[in-house]
């Protein structure tokens, strides 16, 4: 049903779609982009579109909030994350198992008061937010998940 | 009784048979029309019987038929002088022996405006202030009568101040510019004046003061951190507090302190609070709360703002790492005057899941905000300096300085000490408020942060940009100190220029040093291209407001 469901919306190309509060669309980092997760928070998306590109597939979620974009390789797994917006989303459900070892990391990271980024890696998951008031960014990706000739500077 | 005397002899006084006698009385003027309280002086001229005439004016006696009207005097010295008493006629008639002269009619009209008189007459006021004039008519009975708002205002000199003819504010005037100028009142040809003179060439009401590193910040604070103070009140009382350690952001809007330096503020009533991120993944929590808030020497201006609170109500998991302390942030509180004059904006006026406000009952619930009661920048409500503000920092030589003091100047071109001059404006993108920036063959978005302490930037391939090992490591260690330059084009795509920077190497500029402002540091930034506090270092920098406008152009907009 749900494999239905995304085939149908990849099928209508670029689409915004509203989706129903139950049916949230989004995915976890290293997972398959069909995994939905109900019972996490979700950016409760109310438009969806889907950008290919050489080598991965985009899938950007928009919300009032911010605007989420999954980087999705060939074979259909989620290799990182973008966002923009009025607020950093939460990062618990998108990052899926490489979360403990974030949050172990952001505890021992110092702060750097003055500087306006955040710049956290772990052995397995780098995860970087930036930005300003109305305009704050953010992207998380898992190296060894990159696919081959995809640069990190196309996260973003 | 009168007699005429014919041929000679006979007739006049036994004591002198050849004397002539009096035939006629006439008067001068025949009729006169004088407004009350002034005064007309009649002539009698006699003729005799051998036609001679004479000035008999001191010898007659005078009279007025209706005394309430006009009175004549009879006094030596002012003999047929007629005083116009009340509006009407009265006959003017003089007598001598037995002869009556003809009758003059007297008419006395409504008195007459003789003077103008305005005040105050010399009074002095600041610019953006307003004086009251008041105009006093004084009339022909000595009476007077307030023609304020009959009269015509003139200011000789409107650059200085205007003056209102305006039903509901005549004769009000408003100064403008520093100077002085004639206020005139005037109603038929008569008119009066008064000197109006506006104070403040370089008012010092909009002027702020800002410390990098100094004395308006905390003891330990980091480097290249730009502090201002600021007047607190408890709303609608002179009951007012100052707390310094204000960071002065040009990277967000709206004014945010800590709960536990504020005394003046009553505890809250509202359930209203919000969630506020930053770049670097910290946030701040806490309730919105309306204040009476004075910047400088401005009039107090009456806005939310975010009163910090980590433990006010049931904390959303957005904000699970919010500021606890002023020592955990690094600041006492927040004074963002950048581009947006609204911390959310119409996002949040349409949406409740917008991910920053929310109502807190048991529970807090994401919640749409109207405008007038989202967090604002407080300098956006002024009067008068609203349109933007002027940061200005001066130079810092190269190998750091141990503080900084500048100005924070509220408002553009609406004072002497805040027109643009020599500046060129970068309109900015009205979402986001970024413009863009080529540096090495490389284009990003950026913008212009006091609230970043360095330069911060993805460096381009080949650049001669490393990081500094160990603890500095987000920051550049070049060898040795690098001038660059980059091109700032508007969001609009016109216009471009460029703009020279210098980075040093971190570690051998801070190792063993007290100095804590710095011209010459940066580091690594994702996406975007911060242009930190140095970037103020010897600049003017204009922060034009989105919805206002200036001699730059409309908001919003950077210009340096």
């Amino acid at each position: 049903m749900k494999r239905r469901l995304y085939a149908l919306l990849l099928g209508l190309g670029l689409a915004a779609a509203f989706l129903a509060a139950a049916g949230r669309v989004q995915a976890t980092l290293g997972e398959s982009e069909d995994s939905v997760d109900s019972d996490k928070t979700a950016i409760e998306a109310t438009g969806l579109s889907t950008v290919v590109h050489n080598g991965y597939t985009v899938r950007e979620l928009r919300s009032v909030a911010v605007t989420l974009r999954e980087y999705v390789t060939p074979s259909g797994i989620i290799f990182a994350i973008a966002w923009n917006g009025q607020i950093h989303p939460d990062l618990t459900p998108l990052l899926g198992s490489y979360d403990d070892e974030y949050r172990t990391a952001l505890q021992h990271t110092p702060r750097e008061p003055g500087r306006r980024r955040l710049h956290i890696q772990t052995n397995r998951v780098v995860v970087e937010k930036w930005g300003h008031m109305r305009n704050l960014q953010g992207r998380a990706y898992v190296p060894a998940l990159l696919p081959p000739g995809v640069s990190v500077d196309e996260i973003k | 009784m009168a007699t005429a005397c014919g041929g000679g002899g006979g007739g006049g006084d036994s004591s002198n048979p050849t004397a002539k006698t009096l035939v006629s009385i006439s008067l001068t003027p025949i009729n006169p029309s004088i407004a009350k309280g002034t005064v007309q002086q009649f002539t009698a001229t006699g003729t005799y019987s051998d036609n001679s005439t004479q000035n008999l004016t001191t010898s007659v006696s005078w009279t007025s038929s209706v005394p309430s009207v006009a009175s004549i005097s009879n006094a030596g010295g002012s003999n047929g002088l007629a005083t116009a008493i009340a509006a009407g006629t009265t006959a003017i008639t003089a007598a001598s022996g037995g002869i009556s002269s003809t009758t003059a009619t007297l008419t006395v009209t409504p008195p007459t405006l003789v003077s103008i008189t305005v005040s105050p007459t010399n009074p002095s006021i600041g610019i953006g202030a307003t004086q009251q004039f008041t105009a006093t008519g004084t009339y022909s009975d000595n009476s007077t009568q307030n023609l304020t708002t009959s009269v015509s205002w003139t200011s000789s000199v409107p650059s200085v101040a205007s003056i209102s003819n305006a039903g509901g504010s005549n004769g009000l005037a408003t100064a403008i510019a520093a100077g002085t100028t004639m206020i005139m009142a005037a109603s038929g040809g008569i008119s009066g004046t008064a000197t109006l003179t506006v104070t403040g060439g370089g008012s010092a009401d909009n002027e702020i003061p800002i410390t990098v590193n100094g004395a308006l910040c905390s003891g330990n604070s980091y480097l290249n951190k730009p502090c201002v103070s600021v007047t607190v009140c408890t709303p609608g009382t002179s009951t007012c507090q100052t707390i310094d350690d204000i960071l002065l952001d040009t990277g967000s809007y709206g004014l945010r302190i800590f709960k536990l330096l504020l005394t003046v503020l009553p505890p809250v009533t509202g359930n209203l609070a919000e969630c506020i991120q930053f770049g670097d993944g910290s946030s701040v929590w806490g309730p919105v709360q309306t204040a009476d808030v004075i910047l400088g020497n401005e009039p107090v201006v009456t806005v939310p703002i975010q009163v910090i609170d980590s433990t006010f109500g049931a904390r959303p998991a957005r904000c699970f790492n919010a500021d606890t302390t002023p020592a955990a942030a690094g600041f006492n509180g927040i004074l963002g005057v950048g581009l947006f004059t609204h911390d959310c904006g119409t996002t949040c006026v349409s949406s409740a899941n917008n991910g920053i406000y929310y109502a807190c009952g048991a529970s807090c619930s994401g919640t749409t905000v109207p405008l007038s009661s989202q967090v604002q920048n407080p300098a956006a409500l002024l009067p008068l300096d609203n349109n933007g503000v002027l940061v200005q920092l001066p130079s810092v030589p190269l190998g750091g300085i141990s503080s900084v003091n500048g100005k924070l100047i509220l408002g553009i071109g609406t004072r002497s000490n805040n027109i643009p001059s020599s500046v060129t404006a970068y309109s900015a993108s009205s979402t986001t408020g970024e413009f863009t920036t080529l540096f090495g063959g490389r284009t990003y978005n950026s913008f212009i942060d006091s609230g970043s302490n360095g330069l911060f930037f993805t460096p381009p391939p080949a650049s001669q940009l490393p990081n500094c090992t160990g603890a500095n490591a987000g920051w550049f260690c070049p060898t040795s100190t690098l001038s660059l330059s980059a091109i700032n084009t508007a969001a609009s795509g016109t216009p471009s220029g460029t703009v020279p920077f210098q980075i040093g190497n971190f570690t051998s500029l801070t190792v063993n040093s007290f100095n804590k402002a710095f011209v010459e540091i940066g580091g690594t930034f994702r996406g975007n291209f911060d242009w930190g506090l140095p970037f103020f270092f010897g600049r003017n920098v204009f922060v034009g407001y989105g919805g206002s406008a200036s001699s730059l152009g409309s908001g919003p907009y950077w210009a340096y």
